[in-house]
């Protein structure tokens, strides 16, 4: 008996602390708002008419976003503004006529089949990086996605994995794992062609190379007929991994028609709106 | 005098262990109601776009009047546009940026909307963040894709839930349009700013 109630005890007071633990935000908070709220009771049912609430309560928001009027470190942003209208110009007159082109040459299923096969064969880049930020449970399931998909779906043109076994994708690349370590993007880059990027994201664009077997494309044996010899300088290689590139962009592209125009709409101007849409997206991608 | 010692140790540990839990239990239930309320809200913008004896002006009448309920617009207005801007307009002012601003996201909105093809919508968790502050997780569920929304609620005076915010795949839409007016703002007037709305709503509609 006299064994039993410290047990109890301690289970009483190690569940009240953590419930309290969890608790501890709301409760905090709690304390806060009441605070504001009994600094002016009377302006409680004028505020609405005007339009206007009072200066503590908007200020709860206010902290939820960025400083308006905050100046963004942001040294190529002339630069920016020109690649950007460059690569929005050709994606209006050059990429999308082509994906409007394909999508209505192939069938849809036949599209999403493409897409699978590339999103599967760069299995290797989302593995690492997974491993990489020690989130084994997505790692692992990356490498069961990579065996279902390549086996039963038939050379990832099909994806069992998620359709059958519930199984997502968790795409990650080294630009996220650096980012998982806190190294911060640094200031804003527009590459040519490949659109908004930063410094730690343009730097992880070589590791995140190496990962992508479609670079590897000439290495196979069986790459029949075998052409050596080079182009204008490049090398055979390098210009079939760009054609392979080319290949899957626009798969990629036709699947998403009108997307990046409708998205445009939003803008006031377009640069810092796509730079703001690329920095959130990617902070949001990290914190994941 | 040891046995009455512990009597009242554990029966403050109790008082504060139902205290805990009931609280839970309490904010819980708000949550979990106003998760119902996001549901029912998105659900039946989905319902209406789906539905097929309804024209597409029909169709965007009965959508403005189900969200409008659920967006505080006017809010989202202000908050786009910044404390610092805010408190320089004028009453005609603030009207007018507030009456061009939501009808540019209203628009937008509905421009969303047209590229609806057979997503469904999965109204995930809702979450607890402040005590007047609770934030729904949906997603967009396509073929080949999904896409994270979330709708971000704010408790008004009048104890009504509404969305003052939605971040899709992690972008806020105040935040986007906030560092955009500033940016504007850096080089332009205000009234630059207004005229500018309302050149590109005259070219939208």
């Amino acid at each position: 008996m006299p064994k039993i109630i410290p047990a109890y005890l301690t289970f009483i007071i190690i569940f009240s602390i953590s419930i309290l633990f969890v608790k501890g935000q709301v409760v905090f908070s709690q304390e806060n708002t009441q605070e504001t709220s009994n600094a002016f009771p009377l302006t409680e049912s004028s505020a609405d008419d005007e339009g206007g609430f009072e200066d503590e309560f908007e200020d709860e928001f206010e902290d939820e976003f960025a400083a308006s009027g905050q100046e963004v470190f942001d040294p190529l942003s002339g630069y920016n503004r020109v690649m950007t209208g460059f690569n929005d110009g050709f994606y209006i007159f050059v990429l999308d006529p082509v994906a409007r082109g394909y999508r209505w040459v192939l069938p849809d299923t036949a599209r999403r089949g493409v897409k699978n096969f590339f999103h599967n064969i760069l299995f290797p880049l989302r593995f690492v990086n997974n491993a990489l930020q020690l989130k084994a449970k997505n790692a692992g399931e990356e490498f069961l996605r990579f065996s279902i998909n390549s086996t039963i779906g038939i050379l990832g043109f099909w994806d069992p994995a998620k359709d059958l076994f519930g199984l997502e994708a968790h795409e990650e690349d080294f630009g996220q794992t650096l980012g998982y370590y806190g190294v911060g993007g640094g200031f804003h880059v527009v590459l040519p062609f490949l659109g908004p990027s930063n410094l730690r994201d343009m730097f992880s664009l070589y590791p995140d190379m190496q990962m992508d077997p479609v670079n590897y494309v000439e290495k196979r044996p069986y790459n029949f007929p075998k052409q050596e010899g080079e182009y204008l300088g490049v090398s055979r290689p390098t210009i079939q991994a760009l054609e392979m590139k080319l290949f899957k962009t626009v798969n990629n592209e036709s699947l998403r028609i009108g997307q990046y125009e409708n998205l445009k709409k939003d803008a006031i101007e377009l640069y810092p709106f796509l730079r703001d849409v690329y920095e959130q997206n990617r902070a949001k991608l990290i914190r994941e | 005098m040891q046995a009455a010692k512990k009597i009242i140790i554990n029966m403050l540990l109790v008082a504060i262990f139902s205290f805990s839990f009931g609280t839970t239990f309490l904010f819980a239930d708000e949550v979990s109601e106003i998760r119902e309320m996001t549901k029912e809200k998105v659900d039946h913008v989905i319902i209406t776009l789906k539905d097929d004896k309804l024209n597409k002006e029909e169709k965007k009448e009965e959508i403005l009047k189900t969200i409008d309920g659920l967006f505080d617009f006017n809010l989202m207005a202000r908050l786009s546009l910044g404390k610092k801007f805010w408190k320089k307009l004028s009453t005609e002012g603030r009207n007018e940026f507030t009456e061009l601003f939501v009808e540019r996201l209203k628009q937008s909105y509905l421009d969303k909307l047209d590229l609806y093809t057979d997503e469904e919508v999965v109204v995930d968790e809702a979450k607890l963040i402040k005590k007047k502050r609770v934030e729904v997780l949906t997603y967009l569920v396509s073929k080949d894709d999904k896409m994270e929304m979330t709708y971000k609620l704010y408790k008004t005076k009048k104890n009504v839930w509404m969305v003052y915010d939605v971040d899709v795949l992690g972008v806020s839409i105040v935040q986007t349009y906030r560092s955009q007016f500033s940016g504007v703002l850096k080089k332009e007037s205000l009234e630059k700013l207004i005229e500018r709305l309302r050149s590109s709503a005259e070219l939208g509609s």
